[in-house]
């Protein structure tokens, strides 16, 4: 168990005379048993981070520690270090046995009877005793995630590195492990790095999660501040499904003007934006009302698409009635499964004050947020 | 397909029945294609029948028949075959105490290289150069290197020197010229047996061996534990390639044992001096000889004709 501290951590690659950078100034310490979250869309960097901090690539600049001890220029072997990949990448030669004892073999002087016990126990507790003599080769895809957990579990190490275990279960194992993965890092108590691309695994189950795009680190947050507090437009769009809707807008005295519609915000909105004129407005799906009474934040619109999800419905609004539906700006609401709404239909959406989320359109930047306080009201009621 | 077709009076008249169906749907093209490949696998086994039936034939009845017709009950004889035994049993021995060590040793240390020039993170410039210099070994002739070759052996290296105490225990020093052969052939082995090995483990896990790596296994352990095992199936491509390179080499021990009346003589040496005499050609017991001598080779195809099946898909 261990602290890890990243300390402006850059990685650049060298592509003939170009000089490619994948990870840019990152910086970031994880605590003592914690569990933090990677995430970020495909090339934003986050494997090569896990895979310097795991000493498969060197460390262009910036210093990484573990429990305060500089590790930048310790081999791999030495640095107490398990990792799951996302391909498993068991030894298809030997038994789940012996996949799960090499590392005990490899790095440590015990006996064999003591690695054989350790081994045992550990498949018990991950309910792969039965398997323990089988080849790789003749297990399930669940069963092999379960056999490379089970070889860093094993090992007892420092610090848990995660590529994107999860990606190659189908839907409903991969709920499964989620929760048993947290379930069992909780158990451990092993400083956890998981690094993946699925929003859902980021926000279910990191202590705090980690944005990253471009090489850069976004945003480090626990999961609700993430989703409430973006700290720009790029962590706002990320994180949630449907993803948040935003329009550009023009500030002029006290409202917001936008081509399809004028919203007028209170002063103390106003006061947050500073100096910035061109801003995006953002609005999650979820926080969109459909309600009958007319208002000044209340837009008539039309009913596009609805896509039933059972228990919520997500409707496609646009505000002329009259637009192309293919390049008008629409408005994506969530509502409740049991709200009948149908194409073609004129309805009222509120997009509620307290909800909004405001970014300077230049830097992408979050000027205003919803509170945190708001949205545990909403929650409450 | 109309219902009378459909219909059968059970299993016996289905054989039958499948044929002449095959036959009423066979096209002109698909004809065409059948008389060119019986013709392609007639032209290629003739010559090997050819060599077979001639090894058993009585030196009248090669006269009197066609080379590819068989024997007859009169012309048959396995006299030749025991000749060529006879002749050749010692130098197969010969051959096999250079062609397995220079198998096997051309092939273990062209896995060690490969494993050196793929696994393990060099800079890549580097990699580039030695790997180039390997690769171009590949592309050296034989014949180019027997001047240097002869007097590397007779004037840099004299084994026949270096190895007395051997000679001294009543071994024939001709054996000089197999322990020449060895060295020879494994070095002339190791440029294909590392491009070989190297293509095999360009497609292993990287994240396999960087698992191995965190897992605490060094470099050396990572070979021994995780791509020496995992490298069976290439093993059988390379042994197969390089017995049989080695084994029916002629030009290398024609240069370094010269004669085969020596002791040390291997089975090719004896194979070109079979049943040519003043009188003219033994055909008969030169294919008996040949087929005699390719055994080996067969067997080892046979021995590890699954791993190469393997290895080749791979």
């Amino acid at each position: 168990m261990a602290t890890l501290e990243l300390d402006s951590i850059t990685k650049t690659f060298q592509d003939g005379d170009e000089e490619i950078v994948a990870v840019d100034d990152v910086s970031m310490s994880i605590d003592d048993g914690e569990f933090l979250v990677v995430v970020g869309p495909s090339g934003c960097g986050k494997s090569t981070t896990l895979r310097m901090v795991a000493g498969l690539e060197t460390i262009t600049a910036g210093t990484l520690s573990i429990d305060d001890r500089v590790v930048n220029d310790v081999k791999s072997q030495d640095r107490d270090i398990a990792m799951v990949f996302q391909s498993y990448a068991l030894y298809p030669h030997m038994s789940v046995r012996q996949n799960m004892s090499f590392g005990l073999e490899e790095s440590t002087d015990l006996p064999d009877d003591e690695i054989n016990r350790m081994v045992s126990e550990t498949g018990e507790m991950l309910g792969i005793s039965n398997l323990l003599d089988r080849k790789p080769s003749d297990l399930s895809g669940g069963q092999q995630q379960r056999v490379a957990l089970g070889r860093a579990i094993v090992r007892d190490p420092e610090v848990f590195l995660m590529d994107e275990p999860l990606s190659n279960l189908d839907a409903k194992l991969r709920a499964e492990m989620r929760t048993e993965l947290q379930r069992l890092q909780n158990d451990l108590g092993v400083t956890t790095v998981y690094v993946t691309h699925d929003q859902t695994e980021a926000m279910t189950m990191g202590d705090r999660i980690a944005i990253l795009d471009g090489g850069e680190l976004q945003q480090v947050a626990t999961p609700l501040e993430c989703y409430h507090e973006p700290a720009n437009q790029f962590v706002a769009s990320f994180l949630g499904e449907p993803s948040m809707n935003f329009f550009d807008v023009t500030l002029e005295g006290n409202r917001l003007v936008g081509d399809a519609f004028e919203y007028p915000i209170r002063e103390d909105v106003r006061a947050d934006l500073g100096d910035a004129t061109d801003l995006v407005l953002g609005i999650r799906p979820e926080a969109v009302e459909l309600v009958d009474k007319a208002g000044d934040h209340e837009f008539e619109t039309t009913v596009d698409v609805v896509e039933p999800m059972g228990d919520e419905n997500t409707v496609y609004l646009h505000f002329d009635p009259d637009a192309d539906p293919e390049n008008a700006s629409a408005l994506v609401a969530t509502i409740d499964g049991f709200n009948r709404v149908s194409e073609g239909d004129t309805v009222t959406a509120r997009i509620p004050e307290d909800a909004i989320h405001l970014f300077d359109r230049r830097t992408g930047e979050a000027l205003h947020n919803r509170s945190m306080k708001d949205a545990a009201d909403q929650v409450d009621l | 397909m109309s219902d009378e077709e459909l219909r059968t009076d059970g299993g016996a008249t289905t054989t039958t029945a499948r044929l002449r169906r095959n036959l009423d749907q066979m096209t002109a093209e698909d004809a065409g294609l059948y008389v060119v490949l019986i013709f392609a696998a007639a032209f290629y086994l003739v010559p090997i029948e050819s060599g077979l039936v001639t090894s058993f034939k009585t030196g009248t009845a090669i006269i009197e028949t066609a080379p590819f017709a068989p024997p007859g009950p009169s012309g048959f004889t396995l006299e030749k075959w025991q000749t060529a035994i006879d002749a050749l049993l010692r130098g197969m021995g010969n051959s096999l105490l250079y062609a397995v060590p220079a198998t096997v040793i051309s092939a273990v240390v062209g896995s060690v290289t490969a494993y050196g020039l793929t696994i393990p993170t060099w800079k890549k410039s580097y990699k580039a150069v030695v790997l180039m210099l390997i690769i171009a070994g590949i592309f050296i002739p034989y014949q180019a290197v027997l001047v240097p070759l002869t007097q590397f052996w007779s004037q840099w290296a004299q084994l026949d020197q270096v190895l007395s105490f051997v000679w001294a225990l009543g071994v024939s020093n001709d054996y000089a010229g197999i322990v020449e052969l060895v060295i020879t052939h494994v070095a002339y082995g190791i440029p294909i047996c590392t491009l070989l090995f190297r293509t095999y483990y360009k497609t292993m896990s990287e994240e396999m061996i960087e698992s191995a790596r965190l897992d605490g296994a060094t470099l050396r352990r990572v070979y021994r534990r995780i791509v020496l095992p995992l490298s069976g199936p290439m093993f059988a491509v390379v042994l197969i390639y390089q017995f049989t390179q080695i084994w029916n080499d002629l030009l290398f021990t024609l240069v370094l044992v010269s004669t085969e009346s020596s002791p040390a003589a291997p089975v090719v040496l004896i194979l070109a001096g079979l049943g040519t005499s003043l009188e003219g050609q033994d055909f008969a017991l030169r294919m008996a000889g040949a087929f005699f001598a390719a055994l080996p080779t067969l067997a080892v195809y046979i021995f590890f004709g699954e791993e190469f099946a393997d290895g080749v898909a791979a």
